[in-house]
């Protein structure tokens, strides 16, 4: 039977071919923006320089991986092949705004940990080297947390068997505790640890030194007793060293008042010198007085010879 | 004495089931080359062909774009939220963002776009063919000149199959803005090291399988209840089935290409 009624046909659509030209552009634009990141993503727009890296073992190496420097990844794994020598070749890319940080003394190291996948880090101690090479090849220093293991293991059985051969029944150990057991017990006996030491007359000698230390050691003590009583007794050495201390405090304070006895001369002396020059300077005027009068006498002389007749001419005349 | 003939009918009925099967995927298989032979016409781009078409694409897929995006944002935050915790609460917040990176934007999102696509536009568009096909000049028309095929079955597969790529395609690209935001925040210093756990995770083989998996997922919602409906006979007591039979098909295709995915991806 036929239904009569039709499905209702869809309300056409205000700005049909705009609004689905419009979608169709955000598809492409959406896929197109997509791939283009995804394209930059994987480093498709850089310039890159290759560096291949040479490992015996390229175990839990993939391809995408980063190599980190100092952290922060500046290569991406391109390829691992194997080489005709056997050895694991690592493709590297590195882009060329990040290959400054390589250097021709760079280190490269593969460390496996235990959780997680490989690390593959460069380390460049150098920085003023010449920089890395487009295609150097280098070797790569392996680090395997997961390959350490069974050497820890063997080490540690290692030490056990070291351990359990010490502590064996018949091992040097114990027969040196044994022996040390076998002392203790001497030590223990009647002579004590003389009995340790060696043979009867051997023990005989070591107590008879040991009297003959006592007596000297008395002798010792009686001679420091009469030192004692000749440096600190009543006439002893720092009696009368106190003694003769005094006298010397006395001794010095006598010289201190002849001292000052002869610093009251000096200042007498000093007076005397300051009279004496006032006399010289009395002296000074005396003298100029004495000249002034000889001055006069002689001037009274030569007047008298002038009056006088039978006076020589003494005038100067000029000519 | 009863057992023989109840094998017997058994395994007629068996060998009928098989038969409707093939007959059911090589119907599926006949309307997508026919399908594809009309899209890959000019003439379907041109004139009350191509009004016929935008009209489809925009009244199926304007409608659920922006929610979609919302509850596809809410979807990314969440699980983006319980990875980062689980992974701090393990240490292992390196690894966090490749992983946010590959269940979300590789698996659940575009899984989660298709099949909303398929509740929202194709098997609405599927019921509809169903309820046209009864009428008068249905049949004789296909049987002359495949018409209806070209008027009213290709713009619904068309228009679902670009609903679903598109719903995909924004998904995606919010998922992966809510990741970085989620991580680094509303700053850029974080994009370079973003988009190298991207490039990281986006290579050539994966962004291949990807892209594949996204279109083929289209293809197969688009097209498995379209054909589930045009198989059956033109009824409206045997639509119903028709439809259940079209989501078992579409699922178990979904089944296979997730499948044929992980495989491609992991293996």
């Amino acid at each position: 039977m036929k239904d009569p009624v039709p499905p209702a046909m869809p309300a056409p659509v205000a700005h049909l071919q705009f609004k689905a030209a419009l979608l169709l552009a955000l598809f492409v634009l959406l896929v197109g923006g997509t791939a283009l990141y995804l394209m930059y993503a994987r480093g498709t727009f850089e310039s890159t320089q290759r560096l291949v890296l040479v490992a015996e073992d390229s175990e839990g190496v993939s391809v995408g991986m980063d190599m980190t420097f100092a952290g922060f990844p500046i290569g991406r794994v391109r390829r691992v092949e194997l080489a005709e020598d056997g050895n694991a070749r690592i493709v590297i890319d590195v882009p060329r705004k990040d290959a400054r940080w390589l250097r021709t003394s760079s280190m490269f190291t593969l460390v496996r940990s235990l959780v997680g996948g490989a690390a593959l880090r460069a380390y460049s101690g150098v920085p003023t080297d010449p920089p890395l090479p487009d295609g150097a090849e280098r070797k790569v220093l392996i680090g395997d947390t997961a390959a350490e293991l069974p050497r820890l293991v063997a080490s540690a059985r290692e030490l056990l068997q070291n351990l359990a051969q010490l502590s064996a029944s018949d091992a040097a150990l114990a027969t040196s505790l044994a022996n040390l057991q076998a002392l203790t017990d001497k030590a223990k006996g009647p002579r004590g640890v003389m009995g340790v030491l060696g043979s009867e007359s051997d023990a005989q000698k070591v107590s008879t030194a040991l009297a003959r230390a006592n007596a000297l050691l008395a002798r010792l003590d009686s001679m420091a007793a009469k030192a004692d009583a000749q440096v600190l007794g009543p006439d002893g050495l720092v009696r009368e060293g106190r003694a003769t201390i005094v006298q010397l405090g006395a001794l010095l304070a006598d010289a201190r008042a002849s001292l000052k006895q002869v610093d009251a001369v000096l200042a007498e002396a000093q007076g005397v010198a300051t009279n004496v020059r006032a006399a010289t300077t009395d002296l000074g005027a005396l003298r100029s007085e004495v000249d002034a009068t000889v001055r006069k006498v002689e001037q009274l002389v030569d007047e008298v010879n002038r009056k006088w007749p039978f006076a020589r001419d003494t005038e100067l005349k000029l000519r | 004495m009863f057992a023989a003939p109840s094998i017997q009918e058994a395994l007629v009925e068996l060998a009928r089931a098989a038969k409707r099967a093939v007959a059911g995927w090589w119907g599926i298989v006949r309307l997508g080359a026919q399908l594809l032979e009309m899209a890959l016409t000019p003439s379907t781009y041109s004139g009350e062909a191509w009004r016929n078409l935008a009209q489809h694409i925009v009244q199926d897929t304007t409608p659920m774009l922006a929610w979609f995006t919302v509850l596809t944002t809410l979807i990314s935050l969440i699980v983006i939220r319980i990875v980062m915790v689980t992974a701090v609460s393990y240490g292992l917040t390196q690894y966090a963002l490749e992983m946010v990176v590959r269940v979300l934007v590789l698996e659940l999102i575009p899984l989660t776009a298709v099949l909303f696509a398929a509740l929202r536009c194709t098997i609405p568009n599927a019921a509809e063919v169903a309820a046209l096909r009864p009428h008068e000049g249905w049949e004789t028309s296909v049987s002359a000149g495949r018409e209806p095929l070209r008027r009213e079955v290709l713009p619904r597969v068309v228009s679902g199959l670009f609903s679903a790529l598109m719903l995909a395609a924004v998904s995606c690209t919010v998922t992966l803005v809510v990741a970085y935001l989620s991580v680094y925040g509303p700053v850029t210093s974080g994009l370079a090291a973003y988009t190298r756990t991207v490039g990281h995770v986006f290579n050539p083989a994966v962004s291949l399988i990807l892209g594949l998996k996204i279109v083929f997922l289209g293809i197969a919602v688009a097209l498995v209840p379209m054909a589930a409906v045009l198989d059956a006979a033109p009824t409206r007591r045997r639509a119903t089935s028709a439809e259940l039979r079209g989501l078992v098909r579409m699922f178990v295709v979904i089944l296979l290409i997730e499948a044929a995915s992980l495989v491609g991806n992991y293996y």
